[in-house]
Formats: structure tokens, C-alpha cells, sequence
């Protein structure tokens, strides 16, 4: 009898602790569910690759340092080839696994989902810069870590105009002439032409006719030769990379004459390869360091770039893959906080995470960043760039809200 | 009888430590010294799917359903062999590589899926990469004009001859800047592989 009892404490002993160690294993390899969307293949693969190769590479910084307070993030990563249909199925997946938020890519899954992810209050972090996306009255879960493309716009004309106009033979003498050049059915170029309009008449430029061009332009001559009846001082190209590199190009074979300002998904490590000269003195903007630059966190994104991809050679990454990082790095901070404020609901996710960073510094040569319930614009500051000698290098860094404070406040938001 | 059965249970307790002790004595545990890197080659490439070559832009009516821009989808199959040299299992993560046909990059492909290897053994792995058309053609329009112009071709002459050729097997299709990953203990490795096929 004594033996019978005495087996069976320690039958009831040992089952115990191998559920305390079961479980507790359980626990530490507790996961946070989070989907990407990313184009690999379509329209906007040429930058898409390497921003969703940033993401990836991030998300595994993420997990080497500790998680969201422990807990991995599992990342859903999936090409969609900027097809909506796509995107949508793609939406619905990541709600089945539970995914507590949404890296998201460009303008046309973003605000095909935007009215969607509203209502089922999930985090889309994007790298759609749309300033449409940032009056948390009408957008409250699109976030993005870097300054919208109407804040890149004003800044860029500003910069232009504070330190080139001065230096110009007819500086006092007449307005600056100014144009833009973009495809007007592309909703991502054409989301800063009232934002960018309106700061040049605040300016006291001239303004032409603008000129479409398409995204898929590797000729422009007849829009160049266009643009001459204008005699532009300056032109703000909305389109991406080869459009922009054919039109700075052309520019220069006819003699436009005119100095150029880039939006940010058009000014990177491809421009001066693609215009090669003609891509001297064009300015634009970079919402970061570009790929390589001596920035805080720029070491991690080389080492985990040479430890996951060490395929790709470092000349073939871009600034895309650093804008991956900072969507990541404020998503790992507004998780981490809402997790420790009370659970990774959406709607915590965003009032306790996300709308709580006051000046939060992600490096990477990034503003750093604020959200509040009323304005998700993240800065009012906007590094812009010249390249010289086939190298970026900054020109000035604008500050707009500091400079319009008013207008800043009151006006601007949202559009 | 008790005391028998009790003695019974002791003896049993003891001799399965001693064999699991025995047994963790034989494994080897690994470390960042001795785990080698294992090895991913392309075993083949099938063509899983192909629907011929052809484009419908938005302005044709289809017989059904609402119109669109597009194009015939061709799916590829890219079977790996991941080789554990090893002398314990190892987990593998994720796998990615770039398909190419001819000298433009249409897709990246990646699997989540987590495979364990046992060790020395070879395992496979099957990597589906979707293709269509539409979205090449854009991809090729954006991004590969001055290539085009380059080799003195457009983007329509480029897709028929893939579409066409690439179930015929005629057609080179690349795997290039591939990268897997795989852990062991919380140790990392990561696997580069490129190939072309056939």
C-alpha cells in the first residue's frame, strides 16, 4: 500500500512538472502574427523588391532583440504584383492568421483598403507617403514613418527657392517659372500637385502648364520641347526612377535649362546610374539616409542585409530597403508600448503605441517621429539632397512647421 | 507483492535515464564552430502551369465578367534539394531567390514554410513563382525600358518569347541571389544558391 501511494506522488509529481516545463516552453515561443504586402513583381518591383527585402531583414533585428517584450513576430510576407484583386484576398489572409498589423506597400492597395482596415481597426503601415493619409479624422489606422509627399513637395520648392533663386542671373528682377512633370493618372504622382501649387504661389512663382508623362517614358522630347515655351526656371518630377532619369536626360540634350526637384520615390542610387550627367544638380527628397550612409542604425541595416541576402551585392541595395526599416521600427515601438499598456488590439495598438511617440528617434537619418489623435503627420522637417559628382549630399534641411507655423497647424493637413 | 511491483518501477525509472542519458552523451549539440552552413542546389524546374500567350486589354467585352488589362498567367515550380551536413537536425526558416528570364529580373520569390532536415540527410523543398502578362508587362515597362531599347527589343516581343518558350523548355530561366535560412539552437546560418535551368 505504502509503495502503491508512494508511486503514485511521484507519478503526480513528475506530471506536473512536465506540464509547468511544457507550458512554460509554450509560452516562450509565443508569436505575434504581423502581414506584408510587397511588390516582387509588378509595376513598382523595381523598388517594391528591395523595400520588402528591408522588411524582412528588419523583422529579423526585431526577433535577435528581444521581440515585442518576448514575443516573436512571424511575418506573413506576401507579393501581390500591385494587383488590388490581389491585395484584397491577400487582406482577408491576413485577418484569418490574426495578424495584429499590416505592412502595406503603395498607393493602390493602401487606399483600395484603407476604408477596410477603418472599420476593422487594423495598423496599416505603408509605404505610401500620401498626405491624404494623414487626418486620423478620416484615416485614423494608415501610418507611415516618414514625411508625406505634400510636406516632401512644399520642402523641396522651398529648398530651391532659398538656395538657387538667389544665385540666378534674374534673381529680383522677374518671378521664378516653374512646371511639373508627372503621369496625371497615377494617383501616387499626382497626390502633392495641389500641396506643391500652392506653396509655389505662397513663394511668388510663375506657374506653367504641367506635362504628363508616363511612368513608362523613356522617351520625352516632345514634352521637354513643351516645357521650353514656358522657359522654366525650375520642374518638380512626380514619377518614379527611369521616367524621371529620361526626362532629366532629355532636359539636358535640349537644353531646358532648368534646374529639376525630385519626389522621393523617384530620387535614388538608380537616378544618377540611369541620367548619368544630366543628373547633376537635381535635387530631391529622401525620407532617409540612403542605403550605406554613416546614420545610427545604418550598421544594423548593412549587417542584417550581408547576413540574410549576402546573394545581392551592397551596390544593388537602394534607399528602399531603409525605408523597409523605419515602417518596421515604428511598428516595433508601437507594439512593444501598446503590449505593455494593456494587449495588441488595433485600436490599443494605435492609441497606446503609435500615438504616443513624441519625437521618437529611429535613426536612420529619419525625422523623428510623432503621432497625436488629431494629426499623423510625423515631422515638419524634410532633409533635401543635390547629387554632385553622382553623390547625394544634403542642401538644407526645411522646416515647415517652424516656418508656417499657422499653415502648419490649420491648413495643410490632410492634403 | 507491493514491494515487488515498486522495486519493478525503480529499476525501470533508472534504466530509462541511463538510457537517455546514454543517448544525449552521443548527440552532438551544436555550435557555432561546428555547424556547417547546408547545402541548397535546384534539382529541376517544371513548368506547372501554362496557358499559352495572349493579352486582353479592359476595352474587350469577355464573355463573361467585368473587363480588365489582362494576360495569360504562367506558373513555375522550382524544386530544391536543402542538404544537412550536419550531425543534428536543422530547421529551415524561409527560403527567397530572384527569377530571371533572360537578363530581367521578373520575380522574388520566398517560402515561409519551416522544414526540419534530419541529419546528413537531403530533404526537398517545392517553391511555386506565379507569372502573368499584365503584370510583367509593367514591370517590364517601368523598369526595363532603356534595357529594352539597349538589346533592340520592346516589352511585347520579349513576353511572347517567354510565354512561348519557356514551356518548351527553350527559354533559360534564372535563380539568382538566393538566400536560405536555417537554425539549429538558436544558431543561424544562411545558405546562398543561384542556378539556371534547364
Amino acid at each position: 500500500m505504502f509503495g502503491k501511494n508512494m508511486c503514485s506522488k511521484i507519478f503526480v509529481v513528475i506530471f506536473t512538472v512536465a506540464l509547468v516545463v511544457g507550458f512554460s516552453s509554450m509560452a516562450g515561443a509565443a508569436k505575434i502574427n504581423v502581414g506584408a504586402l510587397n511588390d516582387m513583381t509588378g509595376a513598382t518591383s523595381d523598388v517594391g523588391k528591395d523595400y520588402a527585402l528591408g522588411i524582412a531583414e528588419a523583422i529579423h533585428y526585431v526577433n535577435d532583440n528581444g521581440g515585442v517584450n518576448g514575443k516573436q513576430i512571424k511575418l506573413y510576407q506576401f507579393d501581390y504584383g500591385y494587383r488590388i484583386p490581389e491585395a484584397l484576398t491577400k487582406y482577408k489572409l491576413f485577418k484569418r492568421l490574426k495578424s495584429v498589423a499590416i505592412l502595406g506597400w503603395g498607393t493602390g492597395d493602401t487606399e483600395a483598403l484603407s476604408p477596410t482596415i477603418t472599420k476593422d481597426k487594423i495598423p496599416y503601415v505603408s509605404a505610401s507617403y500620401s498626405a491624404h493619409l494623414t487626418d486620423p479624422k478620416k484615416t485614423p489606422y494608415n501610418l507611415f514613418f516618414a514625411t508625406d509627399y505634400s510636406t516632401n513637395a512644399r520642402a523641396a520648392i522651398t529648398a530651391w527657392f532659398d538656395k538657387k533663386w538667389p544665385k540666378h542671373k534674374d534673381f529680383g528682377k522677374r518671378k521664378p517659372r516653374f512646371l511639373t512633370s508627372y503621369m496625371f493618372a497615377s494617383p501616387y504622382c499626382s497626390a502633392p500637385i495641389k500641396a506643391i501649387k500652392d506653396q509655389a504661389e505662397i513663394l511668388g512663382f510663375e506657374i506653367g502648364p504641367d506635362q504628363s508623362v508616363s511612368l513608362f517614358a523613356i522617351d520625352t522630347k516632345s514634352q521637354v520641347l513643351a516645357m521650353k515655351d514656358f522657359k522654366p526656371d525650375l520642374v518638380w518630377h512626380g514619377n518614379t526612377t527611369m521616367s524621371v532619369a529620361a526626362t532629366v536626360r532629355d532636359a539636358y540634350a535640349l537644353g531646358l535649362g532648368a534646374d529639376h526637384i525630385v519626389n522621393n520615390w523617384g530620387f535614388d542610387e538608380n537616378l544618377p546610374r540611369l541620367a548619368g550627367k544630366a543628373s547633376e544638380g537635381v535635387m530631391g527628397v529622401a525620407v532617409c539616409a540612403f542605403y550605406g550612409e554613416d546614420v545610427p542604425m545604418m550598421d544594423k541595416v548593412v549587417e542584417y542585409a550581408k547576413k540574410y541576402n549576402p546573394g545581392i551585392p551592397p551596390e544593388k541595395r537602394l534607399i528602399r530597403t531603409v525605408q523597409g526599416w523605419g515602417d518596421v521600427l515604428i511598428l516595433w515601438e508601437a507594439l512593444k508600448r501598446a503590449d505593455k499598456a494593456g494587449g495588441l488590439s488595433g485600436e490599443n495598438i494605435l492609441k497606446t503605441g503609435f500615438e504616443t511617440m513624441k519625437n521618437f528617434d529611429i535613426g536612420l537619418g529619419a525625422a523623428p517621429v510623432n503621432f497625436t489623435a488629431t494629426d499623423h503627420r510625423v515631422a515638419g522637417i524634410v532633409p533635401i539632397y543635390e547629387i554632385k559628382d553622382g553623390k547625394f549630399q544634403i542642401v538644407e534641411k526645411v522646416d515647415l512647421k517652424s516656418r508656417w507655423p499657422k499653415k502648419w497647424a490649420d491648413e495643410w493637413l490632410g492634403w | 507483492m507491493h514491494k515487488r511491483s515498486f522495486i519493478l518501477t525503480c529499476l525501470s525509472v533508472v534504466v530509462i535515464a541511463a538510457m537517455l542519458s546514454g543517448c544525449a552523451g552521443t548527440m552532438v549539440t551544436p555550435t557555432q564552430q561546428n555547424f556547417k552552413a547546408p547545402v541548397v542546389t535546384l534539382d529541376s524546374m517544371e513548368v506547372a502551369h501554362a496557358f499559352g500567350y495572349w493579352y486582353f486589354s479592359k476595352k474587350v467585352k469577355p464573355t463573361k465578367g467585368k473587363p480588365d488589362n489582362v494576360g495569360a498567367p504562367l506558373d513555375l515550380a522550382f524544386i530544391f534539394n536543402i542538404e544537412n551536413p550536419n550531425e543534428y537536425a536543422v530547421k529551415m526558416e524561409n527560403l527567397k531567390f530572384t527569377v530571371a528570364f533572360e537578363e530581367f529580373d521578373l520575380n522574388t520569390v520566398a517560402s515561409t514554410d519551416t522544414m526540419w532536415i534530419p541529419a546528413g540527410k537531403t530533404n526537398q523543398v517545392r517553391v511555386h513563382a506565379h507569372f502573368d502578362v499584365r503584370q510583367s508587362l509593367l514591370s517590364l515597362l517601368v523598369t526595363g525600358g532603356f534595357q529594352l531599347k539597349a538589346k533592340g527589343t520592346n516589352a511585347w516581343a520579349q513576353l511572347e518569347k517567354w510565354w512561348t518558350g519557356i514551356p518548351e523548355y527553350a527559354v533559360p530561366v534564372h535563380v539568382k541571389a538566393g538566400a536560405a535560412v536555417f537554425k539549429a539552437d538558436g544558431l543561424t546560418q544562411v545558405t546562398t544558391f543561384k542556378a539556371t535551368f534547364p
